[in-house]
């Protein structure tokens, strides 16, 4: 107010700051030693900021500080309820952000208790962010606790890529073991939030590792060798194949890099069969215009919409955090949001148009209220998973879709709002359809390749069967998962933690993730590993740096030269001329359904999660929650 | 990726350091290379080391040779004093046979330089 | 026969043998650069100014070893705030700091080892230009980071509690 004069540090001030310090502290337990959040307390901050230098806490009666009973609320959260302040920001957090009205206060006074009343499981994919937010160590990791003190780790900025989203994470690391990881600051992708499977898979990094290249040998097994006899065999196989069937497989979380040099080597060899793990209708012009497989209204733009219209999604374990930027937008924004799919809970509540094909026909022909809903609103965004279009009925769903979009331009106010957007699940998937790689394996199972190279391929998609006569499986990955179980040659490669390695979220956002640790054992980083059997093979790439590679990733799309940056997508009214064909269906289509529905298939999506003993607890601590009567069950 | 080079091609006025002029940078660089030249025979003698003075001038050669692209008038100038510096402390017996010896980095294991053989060797 | 020998001990004792060498080795330098010691800077040259290129490339007298500076990139960033704490001292300067390298657990003690000499390295700058300039001048490959800022956002306490609006919370 004006003419106010506000002392901020006058003996007053202080006394006072100190004063309420010594409220808080009064039923603080001394746990410094022995907290999780010892180092990064925000209680230790501010004492040591604000508050006196000595106690007056003399406890003449022998009254002793309150204690209060832990609670159980999950295998991730350890919680030490005494060490409570009842700033109640978990409380705001899973109620506001999570939309999870789990978390609460009981009593009052001193005798004011934070936790879930009854022991229920916090079941949310966004619980772990509690731990961030809590400021002293009353909720804190359980997988964590005890290893280690934040100022003895080092902590590297790179991405996430358990999904398709590309947080931005810190992995903090001591002697080349990854700690922990944390969330990052990015206002456009993720804000401060990160998935529980982003934060607490990392152990699976340390499990099922390949550490050593293997090679079959005559009885079955796999053998461990050294790299030049495993490249050597390589090279005979090879040479025994015919090169025109060639092919490639682009695994969930493979990098860029890596996938550049597989397409160059592949193409030098003769061959052009490359595709990804993950199928996209290729009718038409199919993957040629971005616009067609990209979340083109970004994520950040979601909260400028006023209504979605989710298509065969399941956007809260699909992409979390474009889940918690829906919901963001949901409570604050007054969106609406519409759901043709699974009626899954997803925090906020949707109007659920059912499942079948049918409906999402009546709207693009305009004959449903909802088509009329999507032309009156300002700024309507259609969001269509990935996962509803991979089986047959893929490229029926995705023609309607566009054409729902584009009549749904037409009555536009905005010329310059994108309407169409994917949700993707994989990290590779965006950056594969970019480069080149075409979608799906169906064109490789239709020419049966004589050599196939999985580049961390584990979604167990293909069997001896596709594959021509005695043909011959080089799997590079980091993990022993199915794609090394197939596989001739196994040859060890890094994981997302252990490489300097650009990604592409389903937003088109290029990113890169830097090296934290080192890769165990005799393990190298992918994108080497084909540059040396290029060598090897004699079509040498001609790269020799990570800048060398990089400056090849610019040269095919100037999305790779400019990570960080998302590049608005053109071409919108060319791509939906050339891709609406007009398709008339005939008999019934199959539903419209997403596959992954139930939490606990959220913990086990990829390789490194699927080999973490944290996840395994989540989906056992899930399926004991699932026989507690007081905890939520889920919507299917 | 790509960093955006800023590319600077301008020139600027400062203080020299010791030369105003490549000619006279020039003859502080010759000076200091017929210094080092006839400082050889006695270092090799002073020292014990083992190697000829042939070897001991052939290297004096290839450390100058090896900064023959610096342009920048200051930066040679500072060479040269830092080539000054070491010819004193090797003439005065300041330093140790050990020392004088890391120019020719005989206990060095040289490391593979193609990218193959650094494939092999370890994750650089 | 005794002079002699005289004369070749008195030639193998070292210190007979150190001296002519000593002055040898002082007047070549001394008629090298007209000094027994390092080259000075001259007075006569006050005020006179010489023209250099703008970009200065100190590689060669940094010592810094040529691999370190070849085969090294650098990144410039503003360090992202700690997500456990409240504090943002430490996103106010610009850092510089090198790309990874091998590290290992030492089997003696299990401290951390590494081949990397710059593996500590951390400059602090304030601003992303000195950052830049520091990096051109020593020959170092950079690249930025844009900082991350938090966005300013609108908040309004009576939101929690309004009797229509989806912002009303369930937790009082």
């Amino acid at each position: 107010m004006k003419g106010m004069k506000v002392k901020t540090d006058s003996p007053v001030t202080r006394k006072a700051r100190e004063g309420v310090m010594e409220f808080l502290l009064v039923n603080h337990p001394l746990d410094c030693p022995i907290c999780d959040q010892g180092g990064e307390c925000d209680l230790q901050d501010q004492s040591m900021a604000f508050g006196s230098d000595r106690s007056r806490f003399t406890d003449n009666a022998f009254t002793g500080k309150r204690a209060v009973e832990d609670k159980n609320i999950g295998p991730l959260i350890k919680t030490i309820m005494t060490r409570c302040i009842h700033c109640t920001r978990c409380i705001r957090f899973a109620s506001e952000v999570a939309g999870v009205d789990d978390l609460g206060t009981s009593g009052r006074g001193s005798d004011m208790q934070v936790g879930t009343y009854v022991e229920k499981m916090f079941k949310s994919e966004l619980s772990g962010n509690v731990i961030d937010l809590c400021p002293v160590g009353a909720l804190t990791s359980k997988p964590y606790a005890f290893t280690t003190r934040p100022w003895e780790t080092r902590r590297i900025e790179s991405i996430d890529v358990m999904d398709a989203v590309g947080s931005n994470i810190v992995v903090s690391m001591r002697t080349n073991e990854v700690m922990r990881i944390l969330p990052r600051l990015n206002e456009d992708i993720n804000e401060e939030w990160i998935s529980d499977k982003s934060r607490f898979a990392y152990d699976g990094l340390k499990r099922q590792r390949l550490t050593t290249p293997f090679v079959r040998n005559n009885s079955g097994e796999l053998v461990a060798t050294d790299w030049e006899t495993a490249l050597f065999d390589i090279a005979q196989r090879v040479k025994d194949a015919n090169p025109a069937t060639i092919a490639g497989v682009a695994g969930g979380q493979a990098d860029l890099e890596a996938m550049v040099c597989l397409k160059d080597m592949i193409n030098r060899l003769g061959s052009e069969v490359l595709c990804t793990e993950e199928a996209f209708p290729m009718i038409n012009s199919g993957t040629d215009f971005r616009s067609n497989y990209v979340m083109n209204t970004t994520i950040a733009g979601i909260e400028e919409s006023d209504l979605v219209f989710l298509v065969g999604t399941n956007p809260r374990l699909e992409g979390s955090l474009v889940n918690a930027r829906i919901r963001k937008s949901w409570v604050h924004n007054e969106m609406c949001v519409v759901l043709l799919g699974a009626p899954v809970d997803l925090s906020y509540d949707y109007q659920y148009l059912g499942d079948s094909f049918s409906v999402l026909k009546e709207i693009a022909d305009g004959s449903h209220p909802i088509a009329k809903a999507l032309a009156d609103a300002d700024k309507p965004m259609i969001i269509l998973g990935s996962d509803a279009i991979q089986h047959n009925n893929g490229s029926l769903i995705l023609d309607t879709v566009k054409r729902i979009a584009k009549n749904t331009k037409k009555s536009l106010n905005h010329p310059d709002w994108k309407v169409f957007n994917v949700l993707h699940r994989n990290a590779s998937q965006v950056g594969a359809l970019d480069m080149g790689y075409k979608p799906g394996m169906d064109s490789l199972k239709c020419d049966k390749p004589s050599l196939l190279f999985l580049l961390g391929a584990d979604a167990d998609k293909l069997n001896n069967d596709d594959l021509h006569g005695n043909a011959g499986v080089i799997y590079i990955g980091s993990h022993g998962d199915a794609g090394a179980q197939m596989a001739d040659v196994v040859l060890p490669a890094a994981a997302y933690t252990e490489k300097d390695a650009m990604y592409v979220n389903t937003e088109g956002r290029a990113q890169v993730g830097r090296q934290a640790v080192s890769p165990p054992g005799m393990a190298r980083h992918d994108w080497k590993i084909i540059r040396a059997l290029s060598e090897i093979l004699g079509v040498s790439l001609p790269y020799d740096k990570l800048s060398d590679v990089r400056g090849r990733l610019a040269e095919i799309s100037p999305t790779f030269d400019r990570p960080g940056r998302v590049e608005e997508t053109g071409f919108d009214n060319v791509s939906d001329d050339v891709t609406i064909d007009k398709i008339t269906h005939t008999g019934a289509t199959a539903p419209v359904v997403p596959a992954l529905l139930k939490l606990r298939d959220f913990y086990m999506t990829d390789p490194i999660s699927r080999s973490s003993l944290t996840m395994a607890k989540c989906v056992q601590a899930y399926d004991e929650a699932e026989a507690n009567p007081y905890s939520k069950p889920e919507a299917i | 990726m790509a960093s955006p080079r800023i590319v600077q091609q301008g020139i600027k006025q400062v203080k020299p350091l010791m030369s105003v002029d490549r000619t006279e940078a020039r003859r502080r660089v010759l000076n200091l290379y017929k210094a080092w030249y006839r400082q050889i025979p006695y270092v090799v003698k002073d020292f014990y080391l083992p190697i000829t003075v042939k070897m001991g001038r052939d290297k004096v050669r290839e450390l100058f040779l090896k900064n023959k692209h610096v342009t920048d008038i200051r930066i040679i100038d500072m060479l040269v004093i830092k080539g000054q510096m070491d010819l004193v402390e090797t003439a005065n017996i300041w330093k140790q046979r050990n020392h004088v010896m890391m120019f020719f980095k005989d206990t060095v294991n040289p490391k593979p330089k193609d990218f193959l053989s650094k494939f092999y060797e370890g994750q650089e | 026969m005794a002079s002699k020998l005289l004369v070749s001990v008195r030639q193998l004792s070292r210190l007979n043998y150190g001296s002519p060498c000593f002055t040898r080795a002082m007047s070549s330098i001394t008629s090298a650069t007209g000094s027994t010691d390092v080259d000075q800077k001259k007075d006569e040259h006050k005020g006179i100014t010489i023209s250099v290129p703008d970009k200065v490339d100190l590689s060669t007298i940094t010592g810094v070893p040529e691999e370190h500076v070849k085969t090294r990139t650098v990144r410039i960033f503003v360090p992202a705030v700690n997500s456990m704490q409240s504090g943002t001292f430490n996103s106010r300067r610009w850092r510089m700091e090198f790309d990874e390298r091998e590290r290992w657990e030492n089997p003696l003690m299990g401290w951390t080892s590494t081949g990397d000499p710059l593996s500590n390295t951390e400059v602090h700058f304030s601003s992303k230009e000195d950052a830049i300039a520091f990096c051109e001048k020593n020959g170092w490959d950079w690249f930025v980071e844009e900082q991350k800022k938090p966005k300013m956002r609108v908040k309004s306490y009576g939101a929690n509690f309004s009797w229509d609006k989806r912002t009303r919370v369930s937790t009082k």
